[in-house]
């Protein structure tokens, strides 16, 4: 199978968001053909390069969504009033509550793919002009209503950048066209072609999320320096373009459930949405992990250890004084904090606030009058003597800690678990959803159920052990490398054979071949039952039983 | 021993009963503290789902809304988003579009700075004019060659930057029309009296005086650039409407080019002082016809710039060659109006009708085109390295693997 995998400031540039898992994910899918279509976010990210690609990946296409573009084509009267008229509808859905937006966006990517020019054309004084009657109509929201005219070339601005999948030449017979199944890797932009190759060639979509991309839009907006009527419009296009995303995606795979609850938010269908936790890997861990069922070692029963980004949402404070509880009641407790090396100067002040802390709660103890002391609480650095791996620093204690007040799906706490290690963790994102029944959790900010929970297990060794193996299994269990590309082989296959991209077949000289394809091709129906991916490609009355014979034949067909 | 209830299965641990709270106890109102708490974020937000991001940015989750009587976040933050007063939109947002870009960029210094680089054509060309008249033989050539190359460097540093910059929107033959028309105001109105008069021989004539005028115009030009940029911006970010852009736009425009086409008479008035020449408004319809170019150039119109250049050139060239061709048997109708023009009015006057005419026309078109506001709009690159010149970049560029 040919797989179009679309992704935006990440894969397969060496820095981004979406690198490690899309990589995991063309590695581990070596029987598919990839071609890569990949928006690039900034200049640097250029200049990065690429990560080796296996060879898996057939073809690479990138472009530019940061720099100014332009392929110098203008347009004629009538190309003008149908830009006008595609872009009316969608600036009217995006200022108000019209429901043109799909059909608008549809329209101008026909007329980007026949005619180009869409660039000039958006920035254009014809499309301020559409842009200013929709803030200006009747039913406009009040937010936008306030817009005044530095705001209409703002967002004419922005809307360009944000429109310019349209105008890509990605849409040929032998790009976006000749591929099975595309994968979007983000939502936004990089979703954008996929609704266009869907459109065009009837190609079926498969967004994957980890990180909704409409709340990453909101964040990101709210400390730049648009004024509000232009991030009222933008949210307003973002979430619209969600919505539609979402509506033609044949399968959506949010990477927890609160990606999922922004996604069903934002109008995604409950039963297109499965949830795929990213995978990681577990062979690092093995050996700590293993070693843990075996009773050889389960770390040093005093020792707490907190692995992860020192940053101030870590709330190490607490954890300081959480331990101060635990050192009241246990004295030989020790607390071993690992941190990724620091480069942010506000993490640097940071930790120095949290050493200095350490330093004044706990003085240095020492065994009698003529030892040399230590602290019982240590920072140290991954990659140093004590840890040179990750696995190191978990195996060095018996209980993981993590103490965050704000966190997204908390990856060092997957690590422990792999490592086999009970967890006592703070109650937010993803962690209940992660540890399940297998850790403890407490509520964030409150240092003193923390502190009794670390005691708890540090009591009780067998319960340390039951928790530990448990959370071992359960991580084996839910998020390897090979959970997640099990479930999306298994989309991959199901996607294609649910709605193949029906293209006429063609001999080596491009002379149309009759009867390539047997006539159970073209019977419409769902052919494996249940599920119903492949909705607007199938009329009503073929929802039925009876056509699995069908499956079989033309399923072989798409997988030729 | 007082233990928070600990839960294994993950459920957030909410007050224990039969214990009186120890802590002072909360308002009435739980959600009135949270508003406080995150005002400045409800304050500013769009909408609901804004506050619903921003909020669980700070760790707010689903069970802590449960605290405040909600079912999630996006249901509290609907709340807080209804219940947050909104001041009047209209007060000023934060830093609008307008001259932000050109003003981050210039410290007081390198505005000074700049405003001395558009004196330095006008002073290279007075000098190596003044080295013409001094010099000649082989000594002249050499001065007149030096000063050309100077002129024109120095012509290129202003144009390099400042606001008569426009980097990536000209078009090549730009440079070919201007070349020409400037060449022509040096000597087309010595080649045309030789031809009239039957010739052409000898030398041509330099006309010094319009050149060296021109090249001190830069300045005046540069500051009208900067003068209109600066006010078009300004009433960019002031008006609420397109058409109310337009309309301050058009006049703005209109007082400019008069205040260049004033500066313009003035410097060739005083060049005329020194240099005398004969007629005074050929060069200043040439230099109002560049000023106008240069503008739309600026502007993103080149094409409307480089039609008007051409066609002033095109009637340049037509005149000398009608002459010529008035020689040619039973042609001698084809030169008659032009004979006539440089007859009644002098041989400045073809070029000036000539300028004058297409920067008429340029005045036309730039009234509509610069009125709009799309024209007052830079196109930057996004990103951390954010250069200072537009970077360039070629169009999606492909790569196959085998």
């Amino acid at each position: 199978m040919r797989i179009g995998l679309l992704t935006e400031g990440g894969y397969p540039y060496a820095t981004g968001d979406q690198r490690l898992w899309c990589d995991r994910l063309v590695q581990g899918l070596a029987q598919h053909e990839f071609d890569i279509y990949a928006l690039s976010r900034s200049a640097r990210q250029e200049d990065h390069g690429w990560i080796p690609l296996p060879p898996q990946v057939q073809r690479v296409r990138t472009a530019p969504l940061w720099a100014p573009e332009d392929d110098g084509r203008t347009y004629g009267r009538r190309e003008r009033r149908r830009f006008v008229g595609h872009f009316k509808e969608l600036a009217a859905a995006v200022c108000g509550e019209g429901d043109g937006f799909a059909d608008g966006l549809y329209g101008l990517a026909e007329l980007a793919h026949e005619r180009g020019g869409l660039y000039a054309a958006l920035r254009s004084e014809l499309a301020v002009r559409v842009i200013e009657s929709a803030c200006r109509a009747h039913g406009a929201r009040r937010t936008v209503r306030a817009a005044a005219v530095p705001d209409y070339l703002a967002f004419a601005d922005q809307l360009e950048r944000a429109l310019r999948p349209l105008s890509l030449d990605w849409y040929g017979e032998d790009g976006l066209g000749a591929v099975d199944l595309c994968h979007a890797a983000s939502g936004g932009s990089a979703a954008l072609s996929g609704l266009v190759a869907k459109r065009f060639f009837g190609v079926p979509l498969l967004v994957t999320e980890y990180g909704v991309q409409l709340r990453a839009h909101y964040l990101a907006a709210s400390d730049g320096e648009l004024t509000a009527p232009v991030r009222a419009l933008l949210a307003a296009f973002q979430g619209r373009l969600a919505a539609e995303v979402y509506t033609q995606a044949s399968v959506i795979t949010p990477g927890n459930t609160h990606a999922r609850r922004w996604q069903e938010k934002c109008g995604a269908d409950r039963a297109k949405l499965r949830t795929v936790y990213p995978g990681m890997e577990a062979d690092r861990f093995a050996a700590v992990g293993e070693a843990v069922g075996e009773g050889a070692d389960s770390g040093d029963p005093y020792t707490l250890v907190w692995v992860g980004r020192i940053d101030p949402a870590k709330d190490l404070i607490a954890l300081l004084h959480a331990f101060a509880e635990v050192r009241k009641k246990e004295p030989l407790a020790r607390l071993r904090l690992f941190g990724a090396p620091v480069r942010e100067p506000e993490a640097a002040t940071y930790l120095a606030h949290c050493k200095a802390l350490a330093a004044q709660l706990f003085p240095d103890e020492a065994a009698d009058a003529h030892a040399v002391g230590t602290n019982p609480v240590s920072f140290e650095e991954i990659g140093g003597p004590e840890a040179p791996e990750v696995a190191d620093a978990y195996a060095s204690g018996g209980v993981v800690v993590l103490s965050s007040v704000v966190e997204g799906f908390p990856i060092s706490l997957v690590e422990a678990m792999f490592c086999g290690r009970a967890t006592v963790s703070t109650d937010v994102g993803a962690v209940v959803e992660v540890i399940g029944g297998t850790g403890l959790v407490v509520p964030p900010r409150n240092p003193r159920a923390l502190a009794d929970a670390c005691l708890a297990l540090l009591r009780d060794p067998e319960r340390r052990e039951r928790l530990g193996a448990a959370a071992r299994a359960r991580a084996l269990e839910l998020f390897t490398v090979e959970q997640n590309l099990t479930a999306f082989r298994g989309i991959y296959l199901e996607l294609i054979s649910h709605s193949p991209v029906q293209r006429e077949a063609v001999n080596e000289d491009g002379e149309p071949l009759p009867f390539a394809h047997p006539a159970e091709a073209y019977v419409p129906g769902h052919w494996a039952g249940g599920g119903a991916p492949s909705k607007g490609r199938t009329p009503r009355w073929a929802d039925g039983p009876g056509l699995v014979a069908a499956a079989a034949g033309t399923a072989g067909e798409a997988s030729a | 021993m007082s233990t928070p209830r600990i839960t294994e299965a993950g459920q957030g641990a909410p007050a224990r009963p039969g214990k009186p709270p120890a802590l002072r106890r909360g308002p009435a109102d739980p959600v009135k503290a949270l508003m406080h708490h995150h005002r400045e974020l409800c304050e500013r937000a769009v909408d609901p789902l804004e506050i619903a991001a921003g909020l669980e940015a700070h760790g707010v989750t689903d069970r802590t809304a449960a605290r405040f009587r909600h079912r999630d976040v996006f249901s509290l933050a609907e709340e807080l988003y209804a219940r947050v007063p909104r001041g009047a939109e209209s007060g000023p947002g934060p830093a609008r579009t307008g001259a932000r870009v050109d003003e981050s960029r210039s410290g007081q210094a390198g505005r000074a700075g700049r405003a001395l680089l558009t004196l330095l054509p006008g002073a290279v060309c007075a000098l190596a004019v003044v080295g013409l008249e001094a010099t000649d033989g082989a000594a002249r050539l050499v001065a007149g060659a030096a000063g050309a190359v100077g002129t024109v460097v120095a012509l290129a540093l202003c144009l390099r930057r400042g606001p008569l910059r426009a980097a990536g929107r000209t078009v090549p033959a730009l440079r070919l029309w201007t070349l020409w028309l400037l060449a022509y105001a040096a000597y087309g109105e010595g080649m045309l009296e030789q031809i009239a008069g039957g010739g052409p021989q000898g030398p041509l004539p330099l006309t010094a005086a319009p050149l060296v005028a021109l090249a001190l115009a830069v300045a005046p030009a540069a500051w009208c650039a900067r003068l209109f940029s600066v006010h078009a911006r300004r009433k960019l970010d002031g008006s609420r409407g397109l058409e109310e852009f337009a309309s301050g736009a058009r006049p703005l425009l209109l007082g400019v080019a008069l205040l260049f086409v004033c500066a313009l008479t003035a410097l060739l008035a005083l060049a005329g002082l020194v240099l005398p020449h004969k007629a005074l408004t050929p060069a200043v319809a040439l230099g109002a016809l560049l000023f106008l170019a240069r503008l739309l150039i600026v502007h993103g119109f080149a094409a409307a710039a480089a039609a008007g250049l051409a066609a002033a050139c095109a009637a340049e060239v037509a005149a000398p060659v009608l002459l010529l061709a008035g020689r040619l048997p039973r042609c001698g109708f084809l030169a008659s109006p032009i004979e006539a023009a440089v007859g009644s009015w002098g041989a400045g006057s073809l070029p000036a009708i000539a300028c004058g005419a297409a920067a008429l026309g340029l005045l036309t078109h730039a009234t509509a085109a610069l009125s709009r506001a799309s024209a007052h709009t830079v196109q930057t690159v996004r990103g951390a390295d954010t250069a200072d010149e537009p970077r360039q970049h070629q169009q999606p560029h492909r790569q196959q693997h085998p």
